[in-house]
């Protein structure tokens, strides 16, 4: 119910025990090493870089294998499977994997090699379909590219930028009159004309001079075949590249059973990569190793007799000084508040010399929670959906598991306060009697309905923000009374009791305050009187001792006069528990809005209809929003007003070496 | 009729709606780019950005729901509505309406900056996804406290014998 306590814990061993003493204590998931042991001389750190990128990169190709075969063979995933968690692992099956592993690595480097080759295909026919296009003008050769001419003549395979006609080109080309000069046009277009020019041997420095003057050019194709052929050539590679996607794919569809194979390879793995990391951080001679680290108290003696009987290995448990560095934090806490570790984490592990407050977050959190989504079909409908899911997935994510009991919890006094309120989806049951059954039945609040005394509500939701401040204060106090320290209680804790309690009774005798508010009872004027001189009290309390830290009398007084303008901070912090009031407001009254326009339809089997769609698709949305908002807003209370007067956090969360899988759970073994 | 109340109350049910309605629409917007952004490069942040992204939504719905109280309370809802309330009555319930319009508008728009920062927080910090959230919180208190001043003051005006 707390944090629990750190023993540091110091393990002497054989350096021949090192590697199963590493496996234990990963099994075991109870101890946090430290890095911070000497290497000189004598002792020396194990060089881990190599095998735990060669791990990394066993666990990386098995990842990637996976993901691959999650898109060529996907497993059919059921909505819930996610809440299913990882499936236990039988002990001595990761042992067995080691066994494997070559055959398992062999098997994700050809689901890599198979899905590289498989790319490669894709990417290869879009290029040869252009490179088919590209031949296209030049079909009407019957000569290779690289055809320079027989045995007296000389060839020039080329192109003219323009439309021409053969008469045209002739004429541009500008030669004597005793050359000879065949010019046969292959194709002709708007861009480009493509020409086939033969030439006697001996003339073919002139008319290459002469056809590049009139602007003739060498295409960008070559090759030794004819272009028929060279078409005909990457349509084969086509229609190969093509058999290679079909047979690939149907190849690492052939996988598909192989997954749980690769993910336990992954496993296997990021397991090894994990312990050797841990090996990094021992200090070693040849002979012995030392490993120093943090683990709770609970299992620490545990562990230390196992060491001793199975290793022989010396350990010792220290109390950390409790002035020294703080040990890692490690909460745990019974069901009820369990779930508030999550949120806590999420705002800061407690720091040195504070305590746990899940509990005393959890008793108002839930609370809290319910005022502002405080609607009993909503509030039920929670329940129903976590209890379910607990019930159902008994394996599932711890964290996960955390949130979902945080909910069911906040949905039984989201149902409390439904009722209280009397708003069940809405007022559905006034308008389901008005609309359907034509009575003018009314659903009676079991306490008030909040829209009709908003002022007294907000007053009612100001008085819960006062209790949960001074609970908030009280745990300050707490705090202060631990660690002795009575002028600190009196004037941090005791003062503003006294001042805003003072205040507060003050304010509840004074009828005009009373008129404002509009409630219905004024307190004597003995008490009001009596508030005041209290209030009184507390202020030169605040005034006197809290700048008391100052040594000139005069910085003192200034110090506590600016405590005493923090009186402000406490209005702010009251008003800001109206936010209760509003949501607790806007969830029932979107709710009347939904049931209102459902039932607009009237007692028609068409309104029927209607009323069922808008209905669910209404309070769907409602029960959405004011879920979020009722989480974010009840964090906020917690976090900004609670821990505002006693919590600052600060703590390093415990974080033991441990085997951090991810598709499997490992089960402990004794 | 500039003398008639009902047009005056139904011009601030309608002012609630849009500034609400509005603020909502700028501040789930500039959050809703950021959001994208980071689900490019992460798709697995996807439903830590979306509650981000949603926070500045529930201005619009402060803003709706002050307008649906105006509309039930005058009549024009439900069809009871007293087409001779006076202009002093149709002005109340106008400004009753304003605390949520213009709040409800300039802090929806704010807020969807906050949280646009704080997607960009999630992207880099993942764990800190709590303390991301309470910044766009801290604004929403303030549309909070005026949806609240709006709910007292129209409720309130309602049973003012003006």
């Amino acid at each position: 119910m707390a944090v629990v306590s750190m023993m540091q814990i110091r393990i002497i061993a054989l350096t021949e025990y090192r590697k199963p003493l590493m496996e234990l204590l990963q099994r075991r998931g109870v101890v946090q090493l430290q890095n911070d042991l000497p290497h000189d001389d004598v002792f020396e750190r194990l060089d881990i870089t190599a095998p735990c990128a060669q791990f990394q990169r066993g666990a990386q190709a098995a990842e990637q294998a996976l993901e691959i075969l999650s898109r060529y063979a996907p497993q059919k995933a059921g909505p819930l499977d996610s809440l299913k968690g990882r499936a236990p692992l039988a002990p001595g099956q990761l042992e067995q994997c080691a066994a494997r592993r070559d055959e398992l690595s062999a098997q994700a480097a050809e689901i890599l090699q198979l899905e590289k080759q498989l790319c490669e295909a894709k990417a290869a026919i879009p290029k040869l379909q252009v490179q088919i296009g590209a031949l296209s003008p030049w079909m009407g050769l019957e000569v290779p590219f690289n055809f320079a001419g027989t045995a007296s003549t000389r060839a020039f395979i080329g192109s003219f930028s323009g439309d021409h006609t053969a008469d045209a080109l002739l004429q541009s080309i500008q030669l004597p009159a005793d050359v000879p000069l065949d010019l046969t046009i292959l194709s002709h277009s708007k861009e480009q004309t493509c020409v086939f020019v033969l030439c006697p041997k001996k003339n073919a420095a002139a008319v290459e001079n002469a056809l590049r003057h009139a602007g003739f050019s060498l295409p960008a194709l070559a090759g030794s075949l004819n272009p028929q052929q060279q078409k005909a050539a990457w349509e084969e590679e086509i229609r190969r590249c093509e058999a290679l996607i079909q047979k690939n794919t149907r190849l690492l569809a052939g996988f598909g059973p192989r997954r749980a194979d690769l993910e336990l390879l992954a496993d296997y793995y990021s397991v090894r990569r994990e312990k050797y990391l841990a090996m990094g951080k021992l200090a070693q001679t040849r002979h012995v190793f030392v490993a120093e680290g943090y683990a709770p108290a609970p299992d620490a003696a545990a562990l230390q007799n196992e060491l001793r009987e199975k290793f022989f290995a010396a350990v010792e448990l220290i109390r950390p000084d409790p002035k020294g560095e703080q040990p890692p934090v490690e909460l745990r806490n019974g069901g009820f508040s369990a779930p508030m570790e999550g949120v806590l984490a999420s705002y800061s592990f407690p720091g040195r010399g504070e305590f746990d407050p899940s509990f005393m977050m959890a008793l108002f959190y839930y609370f809290l929670f319910g005022m502002m989504l405080s609607d009993a079909g909503y509030g039920l409908l929670i329940v129903l959906v976590c209890g379910v899911l607990l019930a159902k997935f008994k394996n599932m994510d711890k964290g996960l598991k955390k949130s979902l009991t945080m909910f069911f919890f906040s949905g039984i006094s989201t149902v409390f306060w439904g009722i209280l309120y009397g708003s069940w989806f809405g007022d559905a049951p006034d308008v389901i009697a008005h609309t359907f059954l034509h009575s003018d039945f009314t659903l009676k609040p079991l306490w008030v309905n909040p829209i009709n005394c908003p002022m007294q509500m907000l007053m009612f939701c100001l008085l819960i923000g006062l209790i949960h401040l001074f609970a908030g204060l009280a745990c300050k106090a707490y705090l202060l009374i631990r660690q002795k320290d009575g002028m600190a209680l009196l004037a941090d804790v005791v003062s503003w009791y006294l001042l805003v309690g003072g205040l507060i009774l003050f304010a509840l005798a004074s009828p005009a305050f009373i008129k404002v508010v509009q409630l219905g009872f004024v307190l004597p004027a003995a008490v009001g009187a009596a508030g005041k001189w209290l209030a009184i009290a507390g202020a030169l309390l605040v005034l006197l001792f809290a700048g008391r830290e100052a040594k000139n009398p005069l910085m003192r007084l200034v110090k506590g006069l600016y405590a005493l303008y923090g009186s402000t901070s406490w209005l702010g912090d009251l008003l800001s528990y109206s936010r209760l009031l509003a949501l607790g407001l806007a969830t029932g009254v979107i709710g009347q809005v939904v049931n209102q326009m459902a039932s607009m339809g009237g007692d028609t089997p068409l309104g029927i209809v209607l009323f069922i769609v808008v209905f669910l698709v209404g309070h769907a949305l409602n029960i959405a929003i004011n879920l979020l908002g009722a989480y974010v807003h009840t964090n906020r209370l917690q976090f900004v007003e609670f821990f505002g007067k006693f919590y600052e956090g600060g703590g390093q969360p415990f974080e033991p070496l441990a085997a951090h899988t991810k598709y499997y759970q490992i089960s402990e073994v004794k | 009729m500039f003398t008639n109340g009902l047009s005056w109350a139904l011009l601030g049910a309608a002012l609630a709606a849009l500034g609400g309605g509005m603020g909502s629409a700028a501040g789930v917007g500039i959050a809703g780019q950021a959001a994208a952004g980071v689900v490019a490069e992460d798709p697995g942040k996807f439903g830590k950005v979306l509650i981000l992204q949603l926070l500045p939504g529930t201005q619009g719905i402060y803003g709706l729901l002050v307008a649906f109280i105006t509309l039930s309370s005058t009549g024009i809802l439900g069809g009871t509505a007293d087409v001779n309330m006076t202009m002093a009555k149709g002005l109340l319930y106008l400004a009753a309406c304003l605390p949520i319009a213009i709040v409800g508008y300039v802090s929806g728009k704010r807020q969807g900056e906050v949280s646009a920062a704080s997607i960009g927080l999630v992207a880099k910090r993942p764990d800190q996804s709590g303390k991301a959230i309470i910044f766009p919180a801290m604004v929403e208190t303030y549309a909070i406290l005026a949806l609240l001043v709006s709910i007292l003051a129209v409720t309130g005006a309602t049973a003012l014998p003006v």
